[in-house]
């Protein structure tokens, strides 16, 4: 089972990246969600996975009971979740603030930062959506 | 007086410049010429214990643990230079109060700052005992001389000379680093007390060539020796008074004393000496025929300078302890005549602006005490008899014969001391007593203040070869001790009798007398020389500053080429060479983990957890890729159910629901159909570089699991979870108590993130409010039920919130399941509507949030974040309550807040 998991998470990481290399920036931030979920499961997976209850104290009990899945990846993924989320949120306004402003989603064409030598100056700051 | 105080008053006094010319007005330099006077005062009345050999060390712990300790050392050698360095001081103090008396008072104040935090470094550097502090000290004097330099900032050739000076000797001052670390790394201490005693030690380490180039590089670039000397002419861009003190009596002398200091340590390495007498001997050479190629005053003066500190240099190389003495000697004799030829200089460009010397011409009459002091300190310079520069040369031909060289150096110093003698005459005689065609015009004539200076230094120059023993048995003697390490009898005396010495100097100044003669005549052929510009070190500069340039533009274009794709997959690349290189240097095998009994629902989960993801790549459609990745998003969060995490399940869970409502607002806008934007080679190489990545995940996870599993940080968390947390949900307690800081930090990144997604769309420049337009009679079942929904999920994210503690649950997910709430309103009602049922302003929840979790962990009297808990209720019906639920209330209101803000920014700015 943890080769299937293993692969399964491979798979994911490999997939995110592939997207994450694209010059279209949905693709890219759709890349980074996938990304995101994928490497929450390397997480996991670094605390063993295999047991199903969840790591809570019964009623009365002192620790938890034999069995218990680890707490201490699920605090981890737990933060990196949200955090993900807010990531994700970011990239997706940053997506629609690039649209507004340079009426484009391809990442070749934005150039204002690092503009290139001569050969192809990128679109003027103020250029409208069209 | 104690040494840190002197170095305290120098700072104070710097400190206190700017002030005290504003209410003491021209009074101001004098007033703060007391403070290197009082210093010079003060070390004097040292002077009797360090002759005794008894050295004052004072030492101060900074950072012990590293062997860095603030000892400042006086014995006989830094004593003569804490000597210059503050007599000389406080006359350039003096000197620079009346050169700059028509300058603005920022102007003035800002000089007199500058020279005496310079004076202040100097000290430093000169006292220091800790290897590492000297180094501190010394970099400081590169800084300072560089702002000294460059003082006239207006003029690019003020600036180019600043940069090249700092350049040039702060890459000294890198080496000297180098050489230091080296030291320390040798023999674990930092300490030149220490490494005296164990000076066998570091000569015989296998590190000491390394040490020696880095020391001899330090002392070249700061001393001005070939090919480095050509900083030195530059930096006359400085006022003269700076001139004057930075770059004739002290700082170019600091490379001198370096090579002193490490005399005992390096010389016995082989091959030591020669290359000090070489680099010694071309400087020498080269300046000569610079100075008589000059046509400068100041220029003239500056080379003669560099050939001077050649001398230095190459006693320094010479064996014997005559070499040393003539070093000595040389030093004071030098410090003494140099400085009042450049006061002289600055007082004639002062008072006729006129810096070129054959443009100067009989000058005695206008300016009488400025030529006396010009007169007396060239015959010093010329070396005649009675002034001291005679006893130094004497002693400088004493120490050639002495040593066991042969005749070359004699040969090579016999021509330079010449060329000074020539240089002597060409800056006092001609353009003080013998008449131009007219004698130049003057603007204004000497005053006392600039005149103090030159005329001290020349009476004294002129009176110490009367009494030499004074000076004898109170400087030189100690401070040759203390750079032999083994007492010297030290005899100077006017008259040796009919020497070997006595000839030499005889010849000397014959040929030197000849070189004046014909110096016109020597100058315009030597100016004819185009080919002395390309052995110049200047050019070499040029080329070298030009090259760095012109590298450093060729990698910024290869590597911030601007194409992002190219970022990622280069430092993707740089990953996967990375982890291959370590595999296969540290001879890892790959391993397969085959452990844990398969389970179909989670096989099955996984499976379509994949075929999502594939999915995405194939998707086209915007819409379709989402639905896609929310699939991928909700076989993960079932995936965390049935792994025992129902913690993450719900927050995965909330997060994809959340997701799907922002990204459909930040995404629809956006054109749905996305053509492919890479070729089809491009993608190959990316779906490859994606596979390597795949491949190290996988690896790496494989080995990962494969390794046995250290479960003593789980075993301590479900431990100590119920009683000292309190709370029976160890993911939660995790969160809120034994890592609360982290979590902290994750809170204000979500603010954070918030906070540059609200203000990304206000930089836009419309305003959103007056675009929210009411574009929603959305689907008709939200309409009906969004408002009871929307309640019955606000009431369910506080349960979560409030229960977490104990059972799943907790502020994360209750603040998402509550931003989900308002989500839900956003849908049916619009987000004006859903804004007023909050009520307050999201960002203002979410601040109000973090400052909550900020406060919690205030408890007095315990660590922060190091939770409080107490028992309140009536008694029998008892409820334990924490500081913790405060935290997590904090969270929630956080996560609420900053995902709210985020949905609304979407929904406004998707609406247009």
């Amino acid at each position: 089972m943890n080769l299937l998991y293993a692969l399964a998470t491979a798979i994911l990481c490999g997939i995110g990246l592939y997207l994450m290399l694209s010059r279209h920036l949905v693709r890219m931030a759709l890349g980074v969600s996938l990304l995101s979920a994928a490497i929450n499961l390397v997480i996991l997976q670094a605390g063993r996975l295999g047991a199903v209850l969840p790591p809570l104290v019964a009623e009365g009990a002192a620790t938890v009971a034999a069995g218990t899945a680890n707490p201490v990846p699920q605090a981890l993924v737990l933060t990196a979740i949200v955090i993900g989320l807010a990531l994700v949120a970011l990239f997706a306004a940053l997506v629609l603030a690039a649209w507004i402003k340079l009426g484009t989603l391809d990442t070749r064409a934005m150039r204002a930062a690092e503009p290139t030598a001569a050969a192809e100056p990128g679109p003027a700051p103020d250029a409208v959506k069209p | 007086m104690s040494l840190f105080a002197l170095l305290a008053l120098g700072f104070l006094a710097a400190g206190a410049a700017p002030r005290l010319v504003r209410h003491a007005g021209r009074f101001a330099a004098t007033l703060l010429a007391l403070v290197p006077a009082t210093i010079f005062v003060a070390l004097l009345g040292l002077s009797p214990r360090v002759r005794d050999g008894m050295p004052v060390a004072e030492t101060w712990p900074w950072v012990p643990a590293l062997g860095i300790d603030l000892t400042l050392r006086l014995d006989g050698f830094s004593l003569l230079f804490s000597l210059m360095i503050s007599g000389v001081g406080a006359l350039v103090v003096v000197y620079a109060g009346a050169y700059f008396a028509e300058k603005p008072a920022a102007v003035r104040a800002r000089f007199l700052t500058l020279i005496l935090l310079f004076m202040t470094a100097m000290l430093g550097t000169v006292l220091s005992d800790n290897l590492v502090v000297l180094f501190l000290f010394w970099e400081a004097t590169s800084i300072v001389s560089f702002l000294l330099v460059g003082f006239e900032a207006g003029s690019a050739t003020a600036r180019r000379a600043a940069v090249q000076a700092l350049l040039v000797t702060g890459g000294g001052g890198l080496a000297l680093l180098g050489g230091i670390v080296l030291i320390g790394a040798e023999l674990g201490t930092y300490s030149l007390s220490a490494l005296y005693a164990r000076a066998p030690e570091l000569a015989n380490s296998p590190r000491a060539p390394l040490v020696a180039v880095a020391i001899l590089l330090a002392a070249f670039t700061k001393s001005a020796q070939y090919p480095f000397y050509f900083w030195l002419p530059n930096a006359m861009q400085a006022p003269t008074p700076a001139s004057a003190y930075l770059h004739s009596a002290t700082m170019v002398k600091l490379g001198i004393f370096l090579l002193a200091r490490f005399e005992y340590l390096l010389a016995p390495l082989p091959g030591y000496r020669s290359v000090l007498v070489a680099f010694g001997a071309v400087t020498m050479l080269v300046a000569s025929v610079q100075a008589l190629r000059a046509s400068g005053f100041k220029a003239v003066l500056a080379y003669s300078t560099v050939a001077s500190l050649g001398i230095l240099v190459m006693l320094v190389g010479l064996d014997g302890p005559v070499a040393s003495v003539a070093l000595v000697g040389f030093l004071v004799a030098h410090a003494l005549y140099k400085a009042t030829l450049f006061f002289c200089a600055g007082i004639v460009l002062h008072a006729t602006g006129e810096g070129q010397l054959r443009r100067l011409g009989g000058l005695a009459r206008t300016l009488p005490l400025t030529a006396a002091a010009a007169l007396l300190a060239s015959l010093s310079m010329a070396g005649i008899p009675p002034f001291f520069g005679f006893v130094s040369k004497e002693l400088l031909f004493e120490a050639q014969i002495e040593s066991s060289w042969e005749a070359a150096p004699i040969v090579v110093a016999v021509l330079v001391n010449a060329t000074m003698v020539a240089v002597a005459g060409i800056v006092s005689l001609r353009p003080f007593f013998i008449p131009g065609r007219a004698a130049t015009p003057v603007l204004h004539g000497e005053t006392p203040g600039l005149l103090l200076g030159p005329l001290v230094l020349a009476v004294i120059g002129a009176g110490l070869s009367l009494r030499p023993d004074i000076v004898t048995r109170n400087i030189i003697e100690p401070a040759v001790r203390d750079v032999l390490r083994t007492p010297v009898a030290v005899e100077v005396s006017l008259w040796h009798g009919f020497t070997p010495m006595l000839l030499l100097s005889g010849l000397v100044f014959v040929a030197g007398g000849a070189i004046w003669f014909f110096s016109r005549t020597i100058h315009s052929f030597l100016n004819r020389l185009r080919g002395l510009d390309r052995i110049s070190g200047d050019a070499l500069y040029e080329r070298g500053i030009a090259a760095v340039l012109r590298a450093a533009e060729r990698v910024t274009r290869r590597l911030q080429h601007g194409d992002l794709r190219r970022y990622l997959g280069t430092t993707v690349l740089a990953l996967l060479v990375a982890c291959a290189v370590v595999m296969w240097r540290v001879g890892a095998r790959p391993s397969l983990d085959l452990s844990g009994p398969v389970r179909p629902v989670a096989v099955g989960l996984l499976v379509v957890a994949v075929l999502a993801a594939v999915a995405v790549v194939r998707s086209r459609s915007t819409i379709a890729a989402l639905v896609a990745v929310g699939l991928a998003g909700v076989s993960t969060a079932l995936l965390y159910l049935v792994n025992g995490a129902p913690d993450l399940a719900l927050t995965q869970f909330s997060v994809e629901a959340l997701l799907v409502v922002l990204l459909t607002a930040f995404v629809l806008p956006l054109p749905l159909a996305t053509a492919p934007t890479r070729s089809r080679p491009e993608r190959r190489w990316d779906a490859a570089l994606a596979t390597g990545f795949g491949i190290a995940v996988l690896v790496g996870l494989q080995s990962l699991t494969n390794q046995p599993f250290d479960r003593a940080l789980t075993d301590a968390y479900e431990r100590l979870s119920v009683p000292e947390g309190f709370g029976r949900n160890v993911v939660n307690v995790i969160l809120v108590d034994f890592r609360a800081l982290d979590t902290l930090g994750e809170t204000a990144v979500i603010a954070m993130a918030t906070l540059v997604v609200w203000s990304l769309f206000r930089m836009s420049g419309r305003s959103p409010e007056a675009a929210d337009a009411p574009r929603m009679p959305g689907a008709f079942v939200l309409a009906v039920q969004g408002r009871p929904l929307f309640w019955l999920v606000l009431a369910m994210s506080i349960l979560i919130l409030l229960r977490g503690h104990n059972e799943p649950g907790g502020g994360f997910v209750g603040g998402l399941v509550g931003a989900l709430a308002f989500a839900i309103l956003t849908l049916a009602e619009g987000a004006d509507r859903a804004g007023r049922t909050m009520r307050f302003h999201p960002m203002a929840i979410a601040g109000l949030g973090l400052a909550l979790a900020l406060a919690s962990g205030l408890a007095p009297g315990c660590p922060y974040l190091d939770h409080s808990w107490g028992t309140i209720g009536p008694a029998g019906v008892s409820l334990k309550v924490g500081t913790t639920i405060l935290f997590d209330v904090g969270v929630y209101l956080a996560v609420l807040g900053g995902v709210t803000a985020m949905l609304r920014r979407a929904y406004r700015e998707g609406a247009r």
